[in-house]
């Protein structure tokens, strides 16, 4: 129910903007962001532009990722982490 | 996107960081229905060390909607000339007796919207009817609520108002911390609400009442790195809130959105299906706004109504006591063909997440 979608700004008009989301384009209403620019990156969820993405934070957390990764290939030589990994069993969920 | 094996890697390395630091039993809470889904989709449960349990709260708005609002709604969409709009999610949660979709089946005028804004543009083309927008959602969805209020007060459409249902996240995540029920060492907090409402109302989870906080974003690696983040943080005996969505929640949320709402509604006190009354924990229109309360607009008489169907667990899955897979009725008298609790109703409920996925 919370689900909110990246989208590109494309166009602004008044409160209302039209937001590229991966190629298929939505008009968006702007209220709850009045100062929103064209070609920001917002969040849409039920018709609304809910938040400005930060595109620098979005590159740095990326970035932190890929830092770890280096790490661990870095100084993991032997077992991969997963080795000896216990499954937590979160229940026999399975339909039956 | 980034090439498979270096995704896998990056997840290897910090199921790697919470397997150093689960020493010992913890148990995490996620607060946020989308997160239930995420977790089941990305089979992250698989990845969790055994010490560590990952449990479901009450984080999905269509679950904790009680019986009474949608016997409400049911009520309002038979009257004649009234119109009753909802999010697609609602359509199918059973009150004490049918759902909305069953009411449409019969007859009621009910219409499924993707924004409350289409509500309004409803009102706006049918002037002979009144037209119910039903009000569920936390934070995210609130504000977009409020404002299209102030978008009906506006351009003077009085045929339209709202079935208020909403509900706020983190004083309600305070009173699961101060039952005796529940036993959570952190919260995975839920990134989208937090994208509105900010960091800030987190702060006496930790500060008070000394749990880990940490918001959290939607992909499988946003939710690897915000579980290590929280058990690195137990582990240390420390308790703070932290962010590791920056990237769409900046620490202030949405000032802005959040004084639309502060505008448009003010603090009740909601009642969560099957978890109970819980104070100051709703939104309803002020004053000014009580000529958009669908409770006044459009009076109904509904039957005492009964929380949670026979025999549902629902109320104990939502406080995080009872895996789904542990309700009697799980996959045999509940499925999502035929489901009898709002959990396996809601697609995002944890009982609709555990079947799909299983406790994967």
């Amino acid at each position: 129910m919370c689900l909110a979608v990246p989208g590109k700004v494309l166009e602004l008009e008044g409160s209302m903007g039209r937001v590229d989301f991966g190629g298929i384009q939505r008009e968006l209403c702007m209220d709850l962001l009045p100062e929103i620019e064209l070609g920001s990156w917002v969040l849409a969820h039920a018709g609304f532009a809910i938040q400005i993405l930060d595109e620098e934070e979005a590159q740095k957390t990326l970035a932190l990722f890929r830092e770890w990764a280096d790490f661990e290939a870095e100084n993991s030589l032997g077992p991969t982490p997963l080795d000896g990994v216990e499954p937590s069993g979160g229940g026999d969920g399975s339909p039956a | 996107m980034a090439p498979l094996l270096d995704e896998r890697a990056r997840a290897d390395a910090l199921v790697a960081r919470i397997q150093a630091a689960v020493t010992r039993p913890m148990a995490l809470m996620e607060v946020c229905g989308t997160h239930t889904m995420a977790i089941g989709h990305h089979g992250l449960r698989s990845r969790m060390p055994a010490g560590l349990r990952l449990v479901s709260g009450p984080g999905c708005p269509v679950c904790v909607t009680p019986a009474e609002d949608v016997d409400r709604a049911i009520a309002m969409a038979k009257e004649p000339g009234v119109i009753v709009a909802t999010f697609g999610d609602m359509i199918k949660v059973p009150g004490t007796r049918g759902s909305l979709a069953k009411a449409r089946s019969e007859g009621a005028q009910v219409q499924v919207v993707y924004s409350p804004l289409d509500a309004l543009r409803l009102a706006q083309d049918k002037p002979d009817h009144t037209v119910v927008f039903v009000g569920i959602g936390f934070e995210t969805t609130t504000p977009t609520i409020a404002a299209t209020m102030l978008r009906a007060r506006a351009a003077g459409v009085e045929n339209f108002c709202v079935l208020p249902a909403f509900k706020v996240v983190p004083q309600a995540m305070e009173a699961l911390v101060l039952s005796p029920q529940t036993d959570i060492d952190g919260f995975i907090c839920p990134g989208h609400v937090t994208a509105l409402i900010g960091v800030a109302p987190y702060l006496p989870l930790a500060e008070k009442y000394g749990v880990p906080c940490v918001v959290t974003g939607f992909e499988a690696l946003d939710i690897l790195e915000g579980v290590a983040m929280l058990v690195e943080q137990i582990a240390a005996g420390e308790a703070r809130v932290e962010n590791q969505y920056k990237r769409a929640v900046p620490y202030e949320g949405n000032p802005k959105a959040m004084a639309i709402v502060d505008q448009v509604l003010q603090p009740c006190d909601a009642m969560w299906r099957g978890v109970g009354v819980i104070p100051g924990t709703g939104l309803e229109p002020r004053p000014e706004f009580a000529s958009m309360d669908a409770r006044t607009r459009v009076p109904v008489e509904i039957p005492p109504p009964a929380d949670l169907p026979k025999g549902c667990s629902c109320g104990a899955v939502m406080l995080g006591l009872l895996l789904p897979s542990e309700c009697p009725l799980f996959g045999k008298a509940c499925t999502p063909a035929s489901a009898v609790g709002p959990c396996m109703v809601s697609s995002e409920g944890a009982c609709a997440a555990y079947y799909k996925y299983g406790g994967a």
